[in-house]
Order: C-alpha cells, then sequence, then structure tokens
C-alpha cells in the first residue's frame, strides 16, 4: 500500500464550472475515496416563493432557480400549480412547452458535450460544438423573446404564440444543424485523442446505477430506461410527438456522450413533429380559483427527472412549494463513479456528470 | 498529418465566426422582450400591472387629490411582459423590442427605487386615510342636520 494524499478540488477551480467541492483521498495518482460538498450557493428560493410571492408570479421566480433549464422548472411549477387549481390547459400551450423545452435540451446538452471536450483537453471541440450551439440560442430568442430567462411557462398555459416565419425559420436552422450534428457524433465517438480521456472513464455499473437512484443521461448511459417522458403522458403528450427513449451500454464519459448526442436526434425530430402538428386553440386557461391541496409533478429536464411538490391553503401564497432537481438524485452516484479512475480524468468526468449545483441548492 | 497542416493554414484565411459586435449587431428579433412602454392618456388606472408584477418593478403614488402618477425601474424589471398580459385596456402599457439599457452603480435600487416604492405606497394609504377622514366627516355633519332638523 502506498502513500495516500487527499487533494482538494473545486469550489473555485479553473476546471470547475459549479460551486461544488470534492475531496479525493489517492493512492498513486488513482482515487480512491471521494467526499462532496455541495450547497454553496442557497438563495432560499423555496422560502420566497411561499411567503414573498403570489402563486401567479411563482412560475417567473423558479425560472431563475436555474439559467439552463429554466423552462423546465418553469414549466414544472406551472403544472403542479394548474393541478392544484384544477384547470386543463389548451392542447397548443402543451405542445408550445414541448417545443421549448426540447429546444432547451438541445442547447444544455451542447453545452455539457463542449464542456467534457473542454475538460479532456480539447479546446477546439470545445469551440466547434458552441459555435453549433448557437442556433438554438436565437431560436430560443426568436420563441421566447429572451436568450436564457424564457419566462414563457405561466400558469394556465403560455406566455406566447408561435410566429408562421419562427417556426420556417426553426425548422431551415434544423436542417442546417443535422450535418453538423453527424460531425459532432463522428468526432465524439471515434476521436482518438479524446478516447484516451473518456473511454473507460468514469465507468458506473448498471446495478449500482440502479441502487444509487441515478436519473437522466447518467442512468441512460448505464443501460437503465429511466426517463419520465417514456412514463407519463398525461401532462404531455410525449409519444405524440414521436418520442424514444435512448439507452446505451457502458456507463463511461464516452457513452454518456453519445446518449447526449443521440438524445439531440430525438430532440430534433419531436421539434420537427410539433411544428407539423401544432393545433389550432388557445393559449391560456383564465381561472379565478386558489390553490388548495397538495400535487406532485414529475418533468423530464435537461440533467434527468425534476421533481416539485406544492401545497396550496386556498390564498394567493402557497404554503409550501419543494424543489428537488435532477443533480441531487445524482450526487451518490457521482461520489461512486470516481472511483478506480486516476486523477486526471477527474474534470472530464466532473463535466460528464452536467451537475448543475445553482439547481440544488436553490 | 498534411491534411491537418493544410487546414490550418486555410483557416487563416477563413472569416471569423464570431459576430463583430460594435461593427456588426447581434441577432434581435422583432418581438424581443425589451423596454415596457406606458400611455397615460389611455391607462384607466387599475392598478392591475402592479399587482401583477413578479419583481414589483411598477408602482403607483397618488397626491392628495388623488391623481396616480406611474413609476417604473428598468433595473428591477425581469421583462416577463405580465403587466401587458394582465392590462385590460390595450396599449396603455406596452413591450418594445429595444433592449433595456444597462444600470448604472449611481441608481442603486436600495436608495432610490425601494424608497420610491415605499414612498408611493404610504402616498396611497395617506390619501384613502384622508378620503375615509373627509367621508366621516361629511357623515357627522349630514347626521348633525338631520338631528336639528
Amino acid at each position: 500500500m502506498g502513500k495516500q494524499y487527499e487533494i482538494p478540488l473545486g469550489a473555485q477551480h479553473v476546471s470547475l464550472l459549479e460551486p461544488l467541492h470534492f475531496k479525493f483521498t489517492t493512492e498513486n495518482e488513482k482515487i480512491i475515496d471521494t467526499t462532496a460538498n455541495v450547497f454553496y450557493v442557497h438563495r432560499g428560493i423555496e422560502e420566497a416563493c411561499c411567503s414573498k410571492f403570489k402563486f401567479r408570479q411563482v412560475s417567473f421566480v423558479v425560472g431563475r432557480v436555474c439559467g439552463l433549464c429554466s423552462i423546465s422548472h418553469s414549466t414544472a411549477y406551472s403544472q403542479v400549480a394548474e393541478k392544484l387549481v384544477k384547470i386543463e390547459i389548451p392542447r397548443r400551450a402543451k405542445y408550445l412547452r414541448m417545443l421549448v423545452i426540447e429546444l432547451d435540451r438541445i442547447h444544455s446538452h451542447m453545452l455539457c458535450l463542449s464542456h467534457v471536450a473542454e475538460n479532456a483537453g480539447f479546446e477546439a471541440l470545445f469551440m466547434k460544438t458552441m459555435q453549433y450551439r448557437e442556433f438554438v440560442m436565437e431560436m430560443l430568442e426568436a420563441v421566447c423573446g429572451n436568450r436564457i430567462q424564457y419566462d414563457f411557462s405561466i400558469v394556465g398555459g403560455v406566455a406566447r404564440d408561435l410566429k408562421p416565419q419562427v417556426s420556417k425559420m426553426i425548422l431551415e436552422r434544423l436542417k442546417k444543424f443535422k450535418p453538423q450534428l453527424d460531425e459532432l457524433v463522428d468526432i465524439f465517438s471515434n476521436n482518438w485523442t479524446l478516447a484516451l480521456k473518456s473511454k473507460g472513464a468514469g465507468a458506473i455499473t448498471k446495478e449500482d446505477a440502479l441502487r444509487l437512484d441515478v436519473v437522466g443521461p447518467f442512468a441512460r448511459a448505464t443501460g437503465l430506461a429511466i426517463d419520465v417522458r417514456n412514463e407519463t403522458e398525461d401532462l404531455l403528450p410525449w409519444k405524440e410527438v414521436g418520442f424514444e427513449i435512448v439507452t446505451k451500454i457502458g456507463g463511461d464519459v464516452h457513452v454518456r456522450n453519445l446518449v447526449r448526442l443521440h438524445e439531440l436526434y430525438i430532440s430534433m425530430r419531436i421539434i420537427e413533429n410539433v411544428i407539423a402538428g401544432l393545433p389550432e386553440s388557445e393559449l391560456v386557461t383564465e381561472t379565478k380559483a386558489f390553490p388548495d391541496g397538495e400535487a406532485v409533478i414529475r418533468l423530464e429536464a435537461p440533467r434527468g427527472e425534476l421533481f416539485y411538490y406544492a401545497k396550496g391553503n386556498k390564498t394567493q401564497i402557497l404554503e409550501r412549494l419543494k424543489i428537488k432537481a435532477p443533480t441531487f438524485s445524482n450526487i451518490p452516484a457521482m461520489i461512486e463513479a470516481f472511483k478506480g479512475n486516476e486523477y486526471g480524468s477527474a474534470p472530464a468526468i466532473i463535466a460528464s456528470y452536467d451537475p448543475c449545483l445553482s439547481c440544488t441548492s436553490r | 498529418m498534411m491534411k491537418t497542416f493544410f487546414k490550418a493554414i486555410l483557416n487563416l484565411f477563413k472569416k471569423p465566426i464570431t459576430t463583430q459586435y460594435p461593427a456588426e449587431h447581434t441577432y434581435i428579433p422583432d418581438d424581443y422582450r425589451g423596454m415596457i412602454g406606458f400611455d397615460e392618456n389611455l391607462c384607466i388606472w387599475c392598478r392591475r400591472c402592479e399587482m401583477v408584477c413578479p419583481p414589483g418593478a411598477i408602482v403607483f403614488s397618488q397626491d392628495m387629490e388623488g391623481k396616480q402618477t406611474y413609476h417604473f425601474s428598468r433595473a428591477v424589471c425581469i421583462y416577463c411582459g405580465e403587466c401587458v398580459r394582465a392590462c385590460p385596456k390595450e396599449g396603455a402599457i406596452y413591450q418594445t423590442a429595444e433592449p433595456a439599457k444597462y444600470a448604472l452603480h449611481e441608481e442603486n435600487i436600495n436608495n432610490t427605487w425601494n424608497k420610491l416604492f415605499d414612498e408611493s405606497l404610504e402616498s396611497r394609504a395617506a390619501y384613502s386615510a384622508e378620503k375615509k377622514r373627509l367621508a366621516a366627516e361629511k357623515a357627522a355633519a349630514a347626521k348633525k342636520d338631520a338631528d336639528k332638523k
């Protein structure tokens, strides 16, 4: 047995995007044990939602929980509030929500892939992926009026309609994006230098993933078919618009990249189908009811399953709102997947988890 | 190896892919969520925009004659457009595609906007208290008159 060293990584670190602290116990560059320390950025959003803001305003507040999956949070909250006030939203609003969620998924996955490339030491691929990602940001700006904070889902429906020229523009740009995505898939699956850092790094077995309750692309890369879009049909009709689950076997960084890339094809298909079959109806269901009772909602955010719980007491202000972000579920598995890897590949492994600590800490 | 080398040389003569910002502008759609405008002549002073505004960027103050004044802070506003959707009179409050100007350090919202917000609420409370007092006086006078008769 060699000498053991403890190496800290984070909370401020050049290759780490998130306020997250890992302490690695290493032996000859091999990681043998890890402890994680999260919750550096607690902002008290849950408390603010239950004390300062009226329940219709909360969908804008929870949109600020995360910059990358803003639409997932505001949609999940809108759905839980709609359950509390007992209304059914129009069909067009459901389709538009799916459209923006999928556009958001493209930009979030592309960001994650680019950071994996950067942390693995492949700067050129980072630049390339970010360059290809830019079109989604412009499309989101055209649909929602803003690049990051969409404020698209409101209680009862959606805030804006999709213009015909915008949908035409989206289809045109998606057609242009397809060969670019093919190119990225080719680089991510065949590049030799990237494979040195990604193949076999950060692997987790299917049994461990099941035992540690992994969600999102992290779980799907181990072969587990875990996707909320595959399970629920009542709130958003995913199957109608051509959703298909992507699972791959392996569970390392390389496979996670490929799962994300192949999900982009599914996202593109969903967007095309939504635009082709957009039903004509109102955008918002009006109601004057106040939230009453309890409800839970699950929604597939880009990083995995997002969970919302809300309790109302027939007043404007909610009694309790609970947000469980996907990264929170993944933390035990993150610690597990480090074991047995080189310390040098730790940044790439962290990026491949796609952690979102501002979601987790709220 | 040679392929990569030639590609690298060729890239030197390519145009940059990024937007050359001051010279050319970034993409802004026609219905961008920009500055909030207000038309005093159309407003019916229902204060619904103030009620729905999530960050509290709109407030109405009231003087003793009952005339209301609209106040708006572009630093506090999140440009969600909720006020425009809530407005019962079309065109009284509207959203333009013009991006808002950045907030300055001097406009520290603790010293300016938050103070103004509280003062506006106080002015409205003072007006309604005054109104109540006048009404009570009037009622008392009327009662006195009735008693005399």
